[in-house]
């Protein structure tokens, strides 16, 4: 079963609100250029569709926001609390990153060290595994937007939270981009 | 009422419930819609903390239809699980209701359940539609209280209080009780949640041979927490649910998020591609929508030709023009399909003036966008002033800012 037609109904209206945008701006604009205003208003539609409740989509507002390129688009899309949003965001990016420094350093001058006793083969396999998953851990935390500043828990419920997103986003995009195609043919 | 009706009625031959679910939840007003995008953003991972591991559980403690509303969102996730819809409020409703009783004796656990299950419905039942808007912020809250407070308390030096879910960890608790004797029980104190600032306590058992400081056994909570979220994500990647490992799994998920990403971009590409002025004229895409109109429906092959080829304005005269059209045909269609709805948000989708002269304005180019998904509707919400009806309408209102909403729903 797709995602609920509730963050779709979401997602589109904000998504033709910047599409709209889009295509007053320039009048010729490249592919790449087109593609990548298409890209952007559907990624900021998304994240405001969230209403910045998630990590990741504040953390893709802000990103958003620091290009002054976009920042009409942005705006109009997030609508009229994009100052609210906006703020939210930045700040808690910010805060993220404070908290993320500061529980390294706690960490670190933390010197309790638990001696668990296991056989040597033991201790390489778990060892392994270990190295393995936090290899896919850091792999994961670069793909999901603001991702660095989660810890694991926390990093695989946006996960989530961002699949379900992605797949509504691609489905509607994907609609649109059949019956605009079918539309050209005839 | 009976535009809403028929709508409904249009809603629920699409087949999917949860569709229809929300639809309804639409009448109930803005705090229901509020609803179901914020709590379970937050509290769906909980929910399937709870859920998943008790399977009966959700069984028991599936509400009538009214409630499946908030759990919208999560229920799309658990499709593929054995869980039917899950209840995103009816855990939670668990700490929200006073007289919930507390985790005390841990040898009637098992019975408790059952005992949970009939108390909740009768609690949830009650609370929801009062306390709705109320219960959402003490939802959220919780949830977030506990994200936060595990980035600012790293060292948990105080065992008796773990910043997390009390709820979560009760759950799983019943199931180490399947698994093995109990060596030692920490009380914990039933946060009431009244005021939802205070962190619950956490209720936490040592398996039988396993050490029992306070690191190990926080770690351990951790340690559940992290995998029963890892089940979730499990079950809603296609293809994770034989992998066993921590490893591939992730590397399935990571693979997963990829393909998606790349997906937005193929997307993208094929929109910018289509469009040379990123303007949606969409007059046809009613009928030119993949899937439902096209399969030779009556309503697919009318469709096209009634059209005028490429850029249209937003003409009120073309409106016009499309809806005689329709006339003509409704008895055709009226012989064969009982609800013929058609959805056309237009270019008033968002208010704007279609009947100014459209060139001068800034949104000349882009007339309308008419997507027609059929499991999909795009009602009110979207369309600022829009009139939902039964059948074909092909009366044009004069005023600009009408849009008649159809729905083509496919037989």
């Amino acid at each position: 079963m797709g995602p609920p037609s509730s963050i779709k109904k979401k997602f589109l209206k904000k998504w033709i609100t910047g599409l709209q945008i889009c295509s007053s701006s320039k009048e010729n604009m490249s592919l790449f250029e087109r593609k990548k205003a298409i890209k952007l208003s559907a990624d900021v539609a998304m994240a405001s569709a969230r209403n910045a409740t998630t990590c990741w989509s504040r953390a893709l507002i802000a990103n958003a926001s620091k290009d002054d390129n976009n920042k009409i688009l942005v705006d109009h899309i997030l609508g009229t609390e994009s100052e609210r949003l906006k703020k939210a965001s930045i700040g808690s990016v910010m805060c993220n990153n404070k908290r993320v420094r500061s529980k390294k350093i706690l960490k670190k001058s933390c010197s309790f060290r638990r001696v668990k006793k296991m056989a040597p083969q033991m201790v390489l396999a778990s060892s392994i595994a270990k190295r393995l998953v936090k290899k896919r851990t850091l792999v994961l935390k670069s793909l999901v937007p603001g991702g660095e500043a989660m810890d694991e828990s926390s990093l695989i419920e946006e996960t989530l939270d961002y699949i379900i997103s992605l797949r509504a986003q691609i489905d509607v995009m994907r609609r649109l981009a059949n019956a605009s195609e079918h539309l050209n043919l005839k | 009422m009976e535009l809403m009706e028929g709508n409904d009625v249009g809603f629920a031959t699409c087949g999917d419930k949860n569709e229809e679910i929300g639809i309804e939840s639409l009448q109930f007003g803005e705090e229901i819609q509020s609803l179901m995008s914020v709590p379970p953003e937050t509290g769906s991972s909980f929910t399937a903390l709870l859920e998943l591991p008790a399977n009966q559980a959700v069984v028991l403690l599936h509400s009538p239809e009214s409630h499946e509303a908030p759990a919208e969102l999560s229920g799309e996730v658990w499709r593929n699980g054995s869980i039917d819809h899950p209840k995103p409020y009816q855990p939670q409703s668990f700490a929200c209701t006073p007289t919930f009783p507390s985790n005390t004796a841990l040898l009637e656990r098992a019975s408790r359940l059952s005992v949970f299950a009939a108390t909740e419905n009768s609690p949830e039942t009650t609370s929801i539609p009062s306390n709705s808007s109320a219960t959402s912020h003490k939802v959220k809250q919780e949830p977030i209280e506990s994200y936060s407070n595990p980035d600012s308390s790293p060292i948990l030096s105080d065992p008796t209080v773990l910043n997390k879910n009390q709820k979560s960890t009760k759950r799983k608790e019943r199931e180490k009780k399947v698994k093995g004797a109990t060596k030692k029980i920490k009380n914990a104190v039933n946060d009431t949640s009244e005021d939802g600032e205070k962190l619950p306590y956490v209720h936490v058992r040592a398996r039988r041979g396993q050490a029992t400081d306070s690191h190990s056994l926080a770690e351990r909570a951790r340690r559940e927490k992290i995998n029963a979220r890892m089940k979730l994500l499990q079950e809603l990647v296609p293809g994770c649910n034989k992998i066993s490992g921590t490893a591939l799994v992730l590397d399935e998920i990571i693979y997963h998020v990829q393909s998606l990403q790349r997906q937005v971009e193929l997307l993208s590409m094929r929109l910018a591609a289509v469009n040379p002025r990123i303007d949606f004229n969409l007059d046809g895409l009613l009928a030119a929508e993949s899937g439902s109109l096209m399969d030779g429906n009556f309503p697919g092959m009318f469709m096209p030709p009634i059209w005028p080829e490429g850029c249209v304005n937003g003409n009120r005269q073309h409106y016009q023009q499309l809806w005689q059209f329709d006339g003509h045909h409704q008895p055709v269609w009226g012989r064969g399909e009982d609800n013929l709805n058609f959805i056309t948000p237009a270019n008033s989708l968002l208010s704007y003036d279609s009947s100014a002269n459209n060139s001068g304005k800034l949104y000349s180019n882009i007339t309308r966008v008419i997507v027609h998904l059929p499991c999909f509707s795009m009602s009110t919400e979207i369309i600022s002033t829009s009139r939902k009806s039964v059948g074909l309408d092909y009366k044009f209102r004069e005023h600009s800012d009408i849009v008649n909403c159809y729905q083509v729903s496919k037989h």
